[in-house]
């Protein structure tokens, strides 16, 4: 708990926001989460996280500074930690390229294959190696 | 930086005092087009002054049905603002700094 | 004939929900013990799962959203972890009660020992799941399950005291040698089976694969009002049949041969064989329900692409899962366990995942960003949360209850 004073914003002191021009999304509302789409319609994963551009941790921002924006949707072990705390090495998470994503609605859609992203490892690999090789498998359910 | 060590975190002023918890990030897309979709750019943080489990963001989207939940979201969610990014001063590992002369707006969403 | 079929999914889910293994035998239990006494709750949790499933098949024709996916989305990852948690082992636990209930069925009808059956039984629901379509699934097993009207008929061919039947229906009581305790225990046991969580999961993604949209809400209207309200009258079919020849003679209900007395007694052996026929249908139903129930909600939660409308190559974690849990389940029957025994138990997770389940559903569908104009009206609204209320008070109730009364002893 902090020893901090905690000081009370009145509702006098708010203010009308300023209008950005394009598409304005929250993170907790709008993305995170969210179920990925690919280009096909087909799932490939939920939003776990979001990866940022900067700013440097415990750094003093400069004045001017551009802001920074969204590098990457991520998925994978990030979730875990998400939920219980800590973080997971750079090199362990699986990003989802920013450029990539085509649309943002009720789900996010990529406009690229499930298949050609990092993200669907886990599917390909159970495809290929467990229930591809299980009569059946490859049949559409007719 | 990833978002989630940044939602949860204390907000303090220039003096040290706390304002509040991060509830939420707002991102706009008016920028150049990459190649689908333009670049989300950082525009601010919401804060909240009790807590950031922010759920249902009724109090941002002006929903007003299931009645209860809508007033009860309402009110424990009263006050919050946003927070440009040019008056964000420092986001540190505990806690993010405000500039002296930060403004507070209104949280809601554009419609 | 069409239009008959086009309810199978409602049949389905109410079946499982309604009639599976542990609802045969604690309908019979209740009906040995009480009487008709408890039938108002069969009532009011028909009434809460009409109310749910319908908005969740609206959510999931207006918005093409099952329900699993709108918790994590609304509720967070931790609320959505936790309701995947407790709704993962009551699918386990169901799953396996279910595979030994159908191999209880039909150690009933061959005399054969009845872990002999188990690996049939769970060859059989795994073959359904990989290669039947979901429409020839639902209507196969829907139509065969509806066999348990013979609870119905048998009730009739008993010629039972209507007046006795319907005083304890309309002004229940509990007796002396029962107690409050353990009547409650039971009115929560039902409630909480009549609303299980895997009843509106399967519901609602059974809406996405057979793709119902804005046109097909009056469809989705009519499998609820048809399928549930049949699945109740089951219960209180099969209850009834217990009050009249089971807590006269003060039997105890412990075994399936018990559940089936009544029937047997009505209608001999034609009776008994039409019966056999829908345990076994209606536990085959169930194993299904709750096998893609356990699926559905492990890839809604964690985005996968699900659906039997996919071939299994694409959606191969899916499969995957639910091979693991029905391989899970035969490996817990294997150690002997009682397989009505455990769903028994199950009602505690049901207690837990009932308020985490049913309030998501009631904000999404009021949210318009999901359903357009379709949003919830004043009225269903209203209904909702009162509903609300009695589920977080069953919730909160359960446990206390279930460890004052020794899991109704």
């Amino acid at each position: 708990m902090s020893a901090e004073k905690r000081r009370k914003i009145e509702p006098s002191e708010i203010r009308p926001a300023p209008r950005p021009a394009g598409l304005v999304l929250d993170a907790q509302l709008h993305l995170l989460d969210r179920q990925v789409l690919d280009v096909d319609g087909v799932p490939v994963t939920t939003v776990d996280d979001l990866e940022l551009s900067g700013p440097a941790p415990d750094e003093p921002i400069p004045e001017g500074a551009a802001p920074p924006s969204i590098t990457a949707l991520l998925t994978g072990p990030v979730l875990g930690t998400r939920i219980f705390g800590g973080r997971p090495p750079s090199n362990r998470l699986i990003r989802i390229p920013w450029d990539v994503v085509s649309g943002v609605d009720t789900v996010i859609t990529v406009g690229v294959r499930s298949d050609s992203l990092e993200a669907s490892w886990v599917e390909r690999w159970l495809r290929n190696h467990v229930i591809g090789r299980i009569p059946g498998g490859s049949h559409d359910p007719d | 930086m990833i978002l989630t060590d940044l939602l949860g975190s204390d907000v303090v002023d220039s003096k040290g005092e706390r304002l509040g918890e991060v509830s939420d990030a707002r991102f706009a897309l008016d920028s150049a087009p990459t190649q689908l979709l333009s670049q989300a750019r950082l525009v601010g943080i919401i804060v909240s002054p009790r807590t950031a489990s922010s759920f249902l963001g009724y109090e941002r989207q002006g929903m007003t049905q299931p009645w209860p939940v809508a007033q009860l979201l309402r009110w424990w969610h009263r006050g919050s603002f946003l927070v440009l990014w040019e008056d964000i001063a420092m986001m540190g590992s505990q806690e993010v700094v405000l500039r002296p002369d930060y403004v507070a707006y209104e949280s809601g969403l554009p419609r | 004939m069409k239009r008959l079929l086009g309810v199978a999914l409602g049949i389905l889910t109410a079946i499982g929900g309604f009639v599976d293994i542990g609802d045969l035998v604690t309908n019979a239990v209740v009906g040995s013990r009480f009487g008709l006494s408890l039938a108002w709750v069969v009532v009011v949790g028909v009434v809460g799962i009409c109310l749910f499933a319908n908005m969740s098949g609206r959510v999931a024709a207006v918005s093409g959203r099952a329900t699993f996916e709108v918790i994590r989305e609304r509720m967070g990852p931790r609320a959505g972890l936790a309701n995947l948690a407790a709704s993962f082992l009551i699918n386990l636990m169901t799953v396996t009660a279910e595979i030994g209930g159908i191999a209880l069925a039909l150690q009933l009808a061959s005399g054969v020992a009845y872990l002999l059956w188990v690996p049939v039984a769970l060859l059989a629901v795994w073959l359904v799941i990989w290669r039947v379509k979901f429409k020839i699934m639902e209507n196969v097993t829907g139509l065969l399950g509806l066999s348990l009207i013979v609870f119905a008929v048998a009730l009739f061919l008993l010629k039972p005291d209507w007046g006795v039947l319907a005083s304890q229906a309309f002004a229940p009581s509990v007796s002396q040698e029962e107690g409050p305790g353990v009547y409650w225990y039971f009115a929560i046991a039902l409630f909480g089976a009549a609303m299980t969580p895997y009843e509106v999961f399967f519901f609602s993604s059974g809406a996405v694969e057979e793709r119902w949209k804005v046109k097909d809400l009056m469809q989705a209207r009519m499998n609820v009002l048809l399928g549930f309200p049949l699945g109740g009258f089951l219960s209180v079919a099969i209850a009834a049949c217990a009050a009249v020849v089971l807590l006269p003679a003060g039997i105890s209900v412990t075994t399936l041969s018990q559940v089936a007395l009544p029937v047997a007694q009505a209608g001999g052996q034609l009776a008994l064989a039409v019966l056999i026929l829908g345990v076994v249908a209606a536990t085959f139903g169930a194993a299904l329900e709750t096998t893609l129930s356990s699926g559905y909600t492990l890839a809604q939660f964690f985005g996968w692409s699900w659906g039997k409308f996919r071939r299994p190559a694409q959606a191969a974690r899916f499969h995957m899962s639910m091979i693991v849990v029905l391989l899970a389940g035969a490996a817990v029957l294997a150690t002997g366990v009682d397989p009505i025994l455990v769903t028994e138990y199950s009602v505690v997770f049901s207690a837990i995942a009932l308020p985490l389940t049913y309030l998501p559903i009631l904000i999404v569908a009021n949210d318009p960003q999901y359903m357009g104009e379709h949003v919830n009206n004043r009225a269903v609204n209203i209904a909702g949360l009162v509903y609300l209320v009695i589920i977080l008070a069953a919730s909160l109730a359960a446990i206390p209850l279930m460890i004052v009364t020794g899991a109704g002893a």
